[in-house]
């Protein structure tokens, strides 16, 4: 199963609740089921022959990386970056330097080496 | 994806989440360049935001450089005095001040070395001087780290910019106080929290542990929101009377339109709703001579026209000064709200959540939120100044709310208990009651209760009967309990209106 590799950045003081870590790589498998239910039971790290086989899969989406960071990266507080499935209010996205808005928000369709930035506005303005 | 029926029951239920864009994907202003942004329903590519972002900033401030703000603008730009800029290291701020530093000091640089001829007029700066204050809340809140090296580390980075570090003790301080007015005006204020009339005595000298009067003040205050509150009136004025200081006629905050929407709801919220035309735009005149001036400064005509406080940013959005930050790769500090777990239950943080959400959803509404709070105009007389935030106080308050609530009312000999027993030392004290010299949202900070007592702010601080109020109280004090005492012995011989 072939996967795809993404670089994924944090800022704004969204770090914090990933190890203190900025710069992520992350690897995805580039298909994914379609049912979000079954993303549980999907393969996280992939090289496993497990997922899309069965279900119905779909090219892999921004709402399974989101998915993927919090069941994966996540170290802190979840309640904080995702809300309702989607990341929370005061959260912006970008997908290779343009608003994830442009591409759909949860639909953007990934590509290998895609550039995704998470950036808070929460802290103060 | 968003419902239109039962999606358990019909398969095809579910449609397609309208786009948050009106037309393309390609840039409404050069109409060619793939979008990178979308502001409020519209499409900008990255080479159309940056002029625009700027283009807001200085439509929202040039207009008001001039004292007179009727002139041609750009190329006569004459401000008054200095520039002062308030930085708390967030996002808006840090934006607010690239731009400054692009618009008024690397461009003026830049005009200078291309012509030549240093001594035209034409490459005089707009602003002789141009300074950063920050104010670190570090020892107000428990928890809270103090960012003021990484604040100073983050100015340094811009030439010809002075930074000045205050801590919000300051305001407690009757040295900062001196260094700025001097001998004059020095008695400190306490004032007892147990009633609504708020009993007030005038104590000399004045406490020397500007930390602890602060630390007691917010701890004796009744709700999270009071304490946010305070510490956000504490941080204006004590802005203001900095830029009184630092001779400068403006002060610049960087208010996003996202952070004028939720505090004009907030402050609404908390009883300022007569100072909502401040909350835009104000213009602050010291009512005490700052000892510079007194001294035959060359700034008196600065001084008298007082201070114009703009907030730039006003119609750039949180989400466009996050992208500025992010591709012009600014360091945000940011301020750790999360060492203080009351702060989210408070009115502000709370309209905060609220306004985050609405600007998801619906982008435009917080603009239009801004646009109608800026066609409001209170009803009612102003009476002067509130001595606690220095903006204009309602006329009647204090009648209107003992007509409308039940309240505690102090005992006649409260004043003359308070200056034998609270503050040993009043050798100048001179007892009066502090309700009628407060606006209604600063009376209602200090008295307003909850049901349930909040947790304690810090455990080893105790809740005192008084408290000592901010330097700025005392002498604004004593100077309208003796206007008021002189217009008492000449009653007789005024006439009547």
């Amino acid at each position: 199963m072939s996967t795809i590799t993404l670089s994924v950045q944090f800022s704004g003081g969204l770090e914090t609740l990933f190890g203190n870590r900025t710069a992520h790589t992350v690897a995805l498998p580039a298909r994914v089921p379609v049912d979000a239910a079954h993303w549980a039971a999907s393969p996280a790290q992939p090289g496993s022959e497990q997922a899309g086989t069965e279900a119905e899969t779909k090219p892999v989406d921004m709402a399974y990386l989101l998915h993927h960071l919090r069941a994966r990266a996540l170290t802190a507080r979840p309640e904080l970056f995702l809300e309702h499935g989607t990341v929370r209010p005061g959260i912006l996205v970008l997908l290779n330097d343009a608003d994830w808005e442009l591409e759909g928000e949860g639909a953007a369709l990934l590509h290998d080496k895609d550039e995704v930035v998470f950036i808070s506005t929460l802290h103060g303005g | 994806m968003s419902s239109c029926g039962n999606p358990a029951t019909e398969s095809d239920a579910l449609m397609p989440r309208r786009p948050k864009f009106d037309k393309g994907k390609n840039c409404v202003k050069c109409k060619d360049a793939p979008g990178n942004i979308v502001i409020r329903h519209a499409v900008y590519c990255k080479a159309c935001f940056f002029p625009l972002v700027a283009f807001k900033f200085r439509r929202a401030l040039e207009p008001f450089v001039n004292p007179k703000p009727d002139g041609p603008r750009r190329t006569a730009l004459k401000p008054a005095g200095n520039l002062l800029l308030g930085f708390s290291g967030g996002v808006g701020s840090t934006v607010l001040l690239d731009l400054v530093n692009r618009s008024y000091i690397v461009n003026q640089k830049a005009e200078l070395r291309r012509d030549g001829g240093k001594d035209h007029p034409r490459h005089d700066k707009v602003w002789k001087r141009v300074i950063v204050c920050y104010v670190e809340l570090g020892d107000a809140l428990p928890r809270r780290k103090d960012k003021t090296a990484e604040i100073a580390e983050v100015v340094s980075h811009y030439e010809d910019v002075e930074f000045v570090p205050l801590r919000v003790q300051d305001a407690f301080d009757p040295s900062w106080w001196r260094r700025i007015y001097g001998d004059q005006a020095l008695p400190q204020l306490r004032v007892s929290l147990e009633n609504e009339e708020l009993a007030a005595v005038l104590t000399n000298p004045p406490s020397t542990e500007p930390l602890g009067s602060l630390r007691s003040y917010l701890s004796s205050l009744p709700t999270p929101t009071a304490v946010a509150s305070a510490l956000q009136s504490l941080i204006r004025v004590l802005l203001l009377h900095t830029a009184v200081e630092t001779k400068s006629s403006h002060l610049l905050l960087g208010t996003s339109l996202t952070s004028l929407a939720i505090s004009l709801i907030s402050g609404i919220g908390q009883g300022a709703g007569f100072n909502i035309e401040q909350e835009i735009q104000e213009e602050w005149v010291p009512d005490i001579q700052p000892a510079s001036d007194s001294n035959g400064s060359e700034w008196l005509g600065g001084y008298q026209k007082g201070v114009r406080i703009i907030r730039p940013l006003r119609d750039v959005g949180l989400k466009e000064c996050a992208f500025w930050a992010w591709w012009e790769k600014l360091q945000v500090v940011g301020e750790d709200r999360a060492g203080w777990p009351e702060s989210r239950q408070d009115i502000g943080g709370l309209t905060k959540d609220f306004i985050m959400r609405l600007e998801k959803d619906y982008p435009s509404t917080v603009s239009t939120i801004v646009r109608t709070c800026a066609k409001l105009s209170p009803r009612g007389d102003v009476s002067g100044k509130c001595v606690l935030c220095e903006r204009p106080a309602q006329e009647g308050v204090q009648e209107w709310k003992a007509r409308i609530s039940v309240r505690t009312t102090a005992q006649a000999t409260d004043a003359v208990v308070l200056s034998s027993s609270s503050t040993p030392r009043t050798d100048d004290a001179a007892a009066a009651q502090l309700a009628p010299h407060l606006c209604y949202a600063c009376h209602t900070t200090l008295t307003s209760r909850n049901a349930r007592p909040p947790p304690p702010l810090f455990p080893s601080v105790s809740k005192e009967s008084s408290v000592t109020l901010p330097a700025w109280v005392g002498p604004r004090m004593r100077r309208k309990v003796g206007e008021g005492e002189m217009k008492a012995a000449i009653q007789e011989f005024l006439l009547e209106e």
